[in-house]
């Protein structure tokens, strides 16, 4: 009952796209009227590009890379910065610190008065992706370096994918898909296929053990995961996240100006949400289970042996995964992106959002991220065998309950 | 440009990519490499159904098969072979 604030991703991209085109075109017509024997086939040039299916194409390309340039570099980037700060407040010290203004730079070198480390050190984290840029890419000397170069391309492909079916509001998106969260989850369960090939390949005990543990843990917590989604799908009737979230849009109880909506959370579900909760921790590997690459005993697991950006790579990664985890459960339980219906004004018959809707999604992505942090940071690692038996002894059975519940008030309420 | 069937075009590169990642399959003496092969053809199958309009196909292919050939692979090491790779040979550069 909120409005987006961008009501359609493909019409602002398209928009983008004319006027990255028109000033190519005019660049080319230019070049074309300097040097005269080149203007015809230019001309050409600059008119195919601009013809209407090259251009839908065009901002086809534009949209990935919005959407990318959305997930990587500010969403990833924040959530990095936000898990840093936030586990050394737990751990009572500052954390990242460093300013902008100890750049060596010519606007922020000359601020001699102004502390250097006693900023917000957002940019922290940029500086460490730019020293793993410069780090030369080591492979083993008896690595399968073929698929030591595959796996961290794998793992960084299959989690962008994610991206392209998971909405950020009614508006926000690369593309709608009916089967939107059935994608979402297939995405997901293609990394450990390359997580075992990075910990196979690297030819060493370390990964070797951490790539297996991974795979063994991956299955374990793969199956209920898509099992409460079949248990949501008792509720909803859908798989399209557009159509999950407007269910959840209406109000489920009011208590005197206070409405509460009803998330899927709030009844049946229950038992799905805390099942889909702890599987998808697993999931992304944080840790209280992440026995892949527990630095204590292996060294980083599947990890160790990569170096210098596609360390980064696989390792940035992991909070990407952990944003579309968040998303998708705020999608699937907490309502996804509606907002109050107070946050709305409408002019007419066209809404105009005081606080658009990725902005309520985001705040659920967050705040979910924020429990995840604090989660992983408070208690200690669980054992391997310890893990498969949660998963394969509690979550399962759990799952099955939530299904045969899901399906009896489905019967009763018809 | 007009009188193209992309359709067809789609379906004869996801074939050729096929044929090629079973022959890779069937080929490579690595067992990681042949389950890597492995998920890799059972996605071009996969993407087959896909230009068939069948997305729930495609999609359970995904799901299922790339869960699978992890499983498949930890099976293979644990019961075919001690050794996960050759040795580095004692002597001599390896």
């Amino acid at each position: 009952m909120s409005a987006p604030l961008v009501p359609s991703l493909f019409g602002a991209c398209y928009i983008l796209t004319g006027w990255i085109v028109w000033i190519i075109n005019w660049i080319l017509r230019a070049i074309g009227t300097v040097i005269p024997p080149l203007f015809p086939p230019l001309d050409a040039l600059a008119n195919w590009l601009a013809s209407a299916p090259i251009l839908t194409v065009l901002t086809w390309l534009v949209m990935t890379l919005v959407m990318v340039v959305w997930a990587c570099l500010v969403n990833l980037l924040t959530m990095m910065w936000v898990e840093r700060k936030f586990y050394s407040r737990l751990q009572d010290r500052y954390g990242i610190m460093i300013s902008i203004w100890s750049l060596p730079l010519w606007p922020f070198n000359r601020r001699k008065d102004v502390p250097t480390h006693k900023g917000w050190g957002y940019l922290q984290n940029v500086a460490d992706g730019m020293k793993l840029l410069q780090k030369e890419n080591l492979v083993p000397a008896t690595a399968d370096s073929m698929m030591f170069n595959t796996a961290p391309a794998w793992i960084a492909g299959t989690t962008l994918m994610i991206f392209a079916a998971l909405p950020w509001s009614s508006g926000l998106y690369v593309a709608n898909l009916d089967l939107g969260i059935l994608f979402i989850l297939a995405a997901f369960s293609l990394a450990p296929l390359g997580i075992l090939i990075a910990g196979w390949s690297a030819n060493n005990k370390y990964t070797l053990v951490g790539g297996l543990r991974s795979a063994a843990m991956l299955m374990a917590y793969e199956i209920p995961l898509v099992l409460v989604v079949i248990a949501l799908v008792f509720t909803t009737g859908s798989l399209d996240p557009k159509v999950i979230v407007t269910q959840q849009e209406r109000p489920l109880l009011t208590l005197g100006p206070l409405v509460i909506p009803a998330w899927n959370l709030f009844g049946v579900q229950a038992i799905g949400f805390v099942v889909f909760l702890v599987a998808i921790i697993a999931e992304m590997e944080r840790i209280p289970f992440d026995l892949p690459e527990a630095d204590a005993e292996l060294v980083e697991g599947w990890t160790t042996e990569l170096s210098g950006m596609r360390f980064g790579l696989v390792f940035g990664f992991k909070w990407l995964r952990m944003i579309a985890g968040a998303g998708l459960l705020s999608i699937l339980y907490l309502g996804g992106w509606s907002g109050p219906v107070f946050t709305t004004l409408y002019l007419g018959s066209v809404p105009i959002p005081i606080v658009p809707e990725e902005i309520w999604f985001m705040l659920r992505v967050y705040l979910l991220g924020l429990f995840f942090i604090w989660l992983s940071w408070s208690i200690p690692r669980v054992r391997i065998d310890q893990i498969l038996n949660i998963g394969w002894k509690r979550l399962i059975p759990l799952s099955l309950l939530a299904i045969v519940a899901a399906a009896a008030v489905r019967v009763v309420t018809g | 440009m007009a009188g193209v069937d992309w359709e067809a075009v789609a379906f004869i590169v996801l074939s050729v990519l096929e044929v090629v990642f079973s022959i890779l399959l069937v080929t490579s003496k690595r067992l990681v490499r042949a389950a890597f092969w492995l998920a890799c053809t059972l996605i071009t199958i996969g993407g087959i159904y896909l230009l068939f309009r069948a997305e729930f196909v495609f999609l359970i292919q995904i799901l299922v098969y790339a869960g699978a050939v992890p499983l498949l692979f930890v099976f293979g090491i644990m019961l075919t072979r001690r050794k996960i790779m050759e040795e580095p040979s004692m002597e001599g550069p390896p």
